[in-house]
């Protein structure tokens, strides 16, 4: 198998260096675990990264799957489709009107005069939260 | 209304090493791991309930330069994991494994827990993972176990399928909501077989609600910014949150004033009390008295020092005076010399000034013994007395008493504007400094037509003033102004006092969160994330409408008639009844449904797979050591709880396939992006 030997080889390239290396956190090692054992972020001397999930899907998808192969990247949920309904940002009430100041949804007068004596950077919180902070034109 | 709730602020238990029996040494008993992007449990196949239980993460102090490494803590090793929040490494990209080195110090954990000491893994292992795992995932998780660990097989299950299966509906045909930590599944069963085309998952779960619930109550209450943690906010999600069967009806409920100040949850966030109670007037007297007179003594301790220093250098200059009576001119010149002094004049000049002075400071020494130390310090006193006329007959002053207030109330509210207006200017994208942005780049504009002779008037500088507005600094004389008010205020005013010491004891008062709207509104982030999270997904229940019109009719039907809920949150209040009434809003009228939840459903995934383990029927879907050389990494047994095995796609052959597994590792990290959550 090419995938066996190539770890055989790894571990033959370099015998001298990685038992120097895994001497020192040995104290640390558990007994039951493998000392020549090496990542495979770590073979090769320079260090990688792991692959995230999103570069594991895309690397996923791109193979030639036969049609109709349930994959990870197959069963996203679907897209919201009906329009959102609206919540007071700070009260959590339906949201009636919306603040054309800082964009803020609110229901009653009271929550009006709240919402304008907030600081920006709370107005901003609400926002983002909401995923709806667009910058200033 | 009355009850407030304290938070627990629950400290983990640090996890004991379990004794590792010779029996268990010598019988390869499976080890069951429930491997969760939340919580991981471990236990042996024979056990009734996990050993460990722990919160999947681990924390690895940041390398400092010149230090030496921090130790490493895992789960239920961390005592404050609020502290280590931003050191804290997890294996999961969402709900599969990517990162194999922290992967590898949990298993280092678990099985060192479990008490294991051979030089290898002498037991097969069932682990869980997730749905439709990608192969390359599953590969990286069975080379960690089988090079770095020896273990001689392992066995795959998907957690929520792992857990339905233990109590599957009669006809095993089941609509299976599992609802997360990062993810939520739903996944139709029919006729016993999981029907993984048709799942659907929704990347929203635990995690974004409490972080969903985090994030809000630190809106409502920037100044406990610190104190509303993640963990508390797990706390509260947990204890106090619920899902509302009907939202616009709880809402409409909470809009009630009387409604929501019998039913809101009063929270209690831990304070300390300030330790020494407030100065009454008469004791803050004594104590400027006392450090006045202090500054009095000094002041002649100082004085004295000085007097004693000059005399010493007038008699110095004396003696010389003398030397000359005396005729002993050479002497006189060496110590006029000695002395800095150019001629016999100088020399008495020196004198003269040397007595006057010495004059003087006797004299004010003289002063300050006969005078009364008190009339020192009470000297702002009379001052303000001077500027403010107290009016004798009582309407008059209670009357003037009110206008100080106000005048007071009025100065520290521009104060506080003030402050707000330079808060707003320092950050960019506000009001006040998309204004004054706007107000220069018209100056800007209206300087361009004109030849630049900006400067030649002196009114021209008054740019800045409009620009500046009125000053943006707190001026010296209203600071003045508000200390004299506060000074009469507490000199005639007997409540201004109390005002104060009103507010030192509403601390207990304001640590303390009103938990109203929020109980249901974090929760609902499931069912609606657009509205509250701006998620692009749609919602569970549009989910689940959307995974029963993928069925046709009859089998929809039948999926409708048990829909079974697992995961962590299954338990929520009121989750059991929303679905059942959303399900049947969409199902048509007279549709038979049904909800039901599994018993145990954070601990079912690991019941499930420690069953599957302990059933002698189960040894044929253990892939074995030999299998994984052969058949490589990803290879899969399928079973009923597992989940399907899809081999690579042939390419050119089966070891170009493998090939291309690991020097996709190799391979430069493209594309990288950070999910912004």
């Amino acid at each position: 198998m090419v995938k066996k030997k190539s770890v055989e080889g790894c571990v033959e390239e370099e015998p001298a260096e990685v038992v120097e290396e895994s001497k020192d956190p040995q104290s640390k090692m558990p007994p039951f675990r493998n000392p020549n054992y090496q990542h495979q972020t770590l073979i090769g001397g320079k260090k990688k990264t792991w692959r995230s999930l999103k570069q594991i899907v895309a690397h996923e998808k791109s193979l030639p799957w036969p049609p109709e192969t349930p994959l990870y990247s197959n069963i996203g949920g679907p897209p919201a489709l009906k329009p959102p309904k609206k919540y007071s940002d700070i009260s959590g009430l339906e949201g009636k009107y919306i603040d054309p100041q800082t964009k803020l949804f609110y229901t009653t007068s009271d929550e009006f005069s709240t919402i304008r004596s907030l600081p920006s950077d709370i107005t901003a919180g609400y926002l983002s939260l909401r995923g709806a902070n667009n910058p200033i034109p | 209304m009355d009850i407030v709730v304290e938070f627990k602020d629950i400290k983990p238990v640090v996890d004991t090493i379990h004794p590792y029996s010779n029996a268990l040494k010598n019988s390869a008993t499976p080890i069951v791991i429930d491997n969760g992007s939340y919580n991981c449990r471990v236990g042996w196949a024979t056990s009734t309930r996990p050993l460990l239980v722990f919160k999947n993460v681990l924390a690895k102090p940041r390398k400092e330069r010149g230090k030496k490494d921090g130790e490493m803590q895992i789960g239920n090793d961390i005592p404050n994991i609020e502290a280590v929040r931003g050191n804290l490494k997890t294996q999961f990209d969402k709900n599969v494994v990517t990162h194999m080195e922290v992967q590898e110090y949990i298993f280092n954990y678990t099985f060192s827990h479990l008490g294991i000491d051979t030089n290898r893994i002498n037991h097969p292992i069932v682990i869980t993972e997730a749905p439709l795992n990608p192969n390359f995932s599953r590969s990286l998780m069975s080379q960690l176990l089988f090079e770095c660990f020896n273990v001689p097989s392992v066995a795959y299950c998907v957690d929520s399928l792992s857990s339905y299966w233990r109590f599957p509906s009669k006809n095993k045909t089941s609509l299976l909501v599992s609802i997360g930590y990062y993810t939520t599944h739903v996944i139709p069963i029919v006729d016993g077989i999981v029907d993984f085309k048709r799942s659907r998952r929704l990347d929203l779960g635990g995690q974004q609600i409490t972080y969903y619930l985090q994030r809000l109550l630190q809106l409502k209450y920037p100044v406990h910014f610190n104190a509303l943690n993640l963990s508390r906010a797990e706390e509260l999600l947990h204890e106090h949150c619920s899902i509302a069967v009907d939202y616009r009806a709880e809402l409409t409920k909470w809009a009630d004033p009387d409604y929501y100040d019998t039913h809101v949850k009063l929270i209690q966030l831990p304070f300390t009390a300030p330790p020494v109670p407030l100065l009454t007037p008469e004791q803050q007297k004594g104590r400027r008295r006392e450090t006045a007179r202090k500054l009095v003594e000094v002041n002649a301790r100082k004085r004295e020092e000085k007097l004693a220093e000059d005399e010493e250098q007038l008699n110095q200059l004396l003696s010389i005076q003398d030397l000359l009576e005396e005729g002993e001119d050479d002497e006189y010149q060496r110590s006029l010399e000695e002395f800095g002094l150019k001629s016999a004049d100088e020399l008495l000049k020196t004198i003269a000034t040397l007595q006057a002075k010495i004059e003087r400071i006797r004299q004010k020494i003289a002063n300050s013994m006969a005078g009364n130390p008190d009339e020192n310090v009470e000297e702002p006193k009379p001052k303000i007395m001077k500027q403010m006329q107290i009016p004798r007959n009582e309407e008059d002053f209670n009357a003037w008493l009110e206008s100080v207030r106000k005048k007071r109330e009025e100065l520290l509210e521009r104060k506080a504007a003030r402050k707000q207006r330079r808060i707003d200017m320092a950050k960019r994208r506000t009001l006040a400094s998309v204004e004054r942005m706007r107000l220069i780049s018209q100056l800007a504009a209206d300087n361009e037509k004109k030849e630049d002779d900006f400067g030649r008037r002196d009114q021209d500088w008054d740019v800045y003033k409009v620009i500046n507005r009125e000053g943006d600094s707190d001026s010296e004389a209203e600071t003045e102004r508000l200390m004299e008010l506060e000074e009469a205020l507490r000199a005639h005013d007997p409540t201004f006092m109390v005002d104060n010491s009103r507010t030192a004891q509403a601390t207990a008062e304001s640590h303390r969160l009103h938990f109203a709207v929020e109980a249901i509104r974090a929760t609902e982030a499931i069912f609606q994330p657009q509205a509250t999270l701006g998620w692009s997904q749609a919602g569970l229940t549009d989910m689940i409408e959307w995974v029963l019109k993928m069925f046709p009719e009859d089998v929809a039907n039948l999926l409708a008639q048990d829909v079974c809920l697992t995961g962590g949150l299954a338990n929520l209040p009121g989750l059991k009844e929303k679905i059942t009434a959303l399900v049947v809003e969409m199902r048509p009228f007279k549709s038979k449904i049904s909800v039901r939840t599994v018993p145990e459903p954070s601990l079912g995934a690991w019941l499930g797979c420690r069953d599957f383990a302990r059933n002698p029927e189960s040894s044929k879907y253990f892939v074995t050591r030999a299998e994984y050389d052969e058949y490589g990494g990803d290879y899969l047994k399928e079973h009923s709880r597992s989940n399907v095995f899809n081999p690579l796609p042939a390419m050119v052959g089966i070891s170009s396939d493998q090939q291309s597994i690991l020097s996709s590792v190799d391979a430069p990290a493209e594309d990288i992006e950070v999910d912004i959550l």
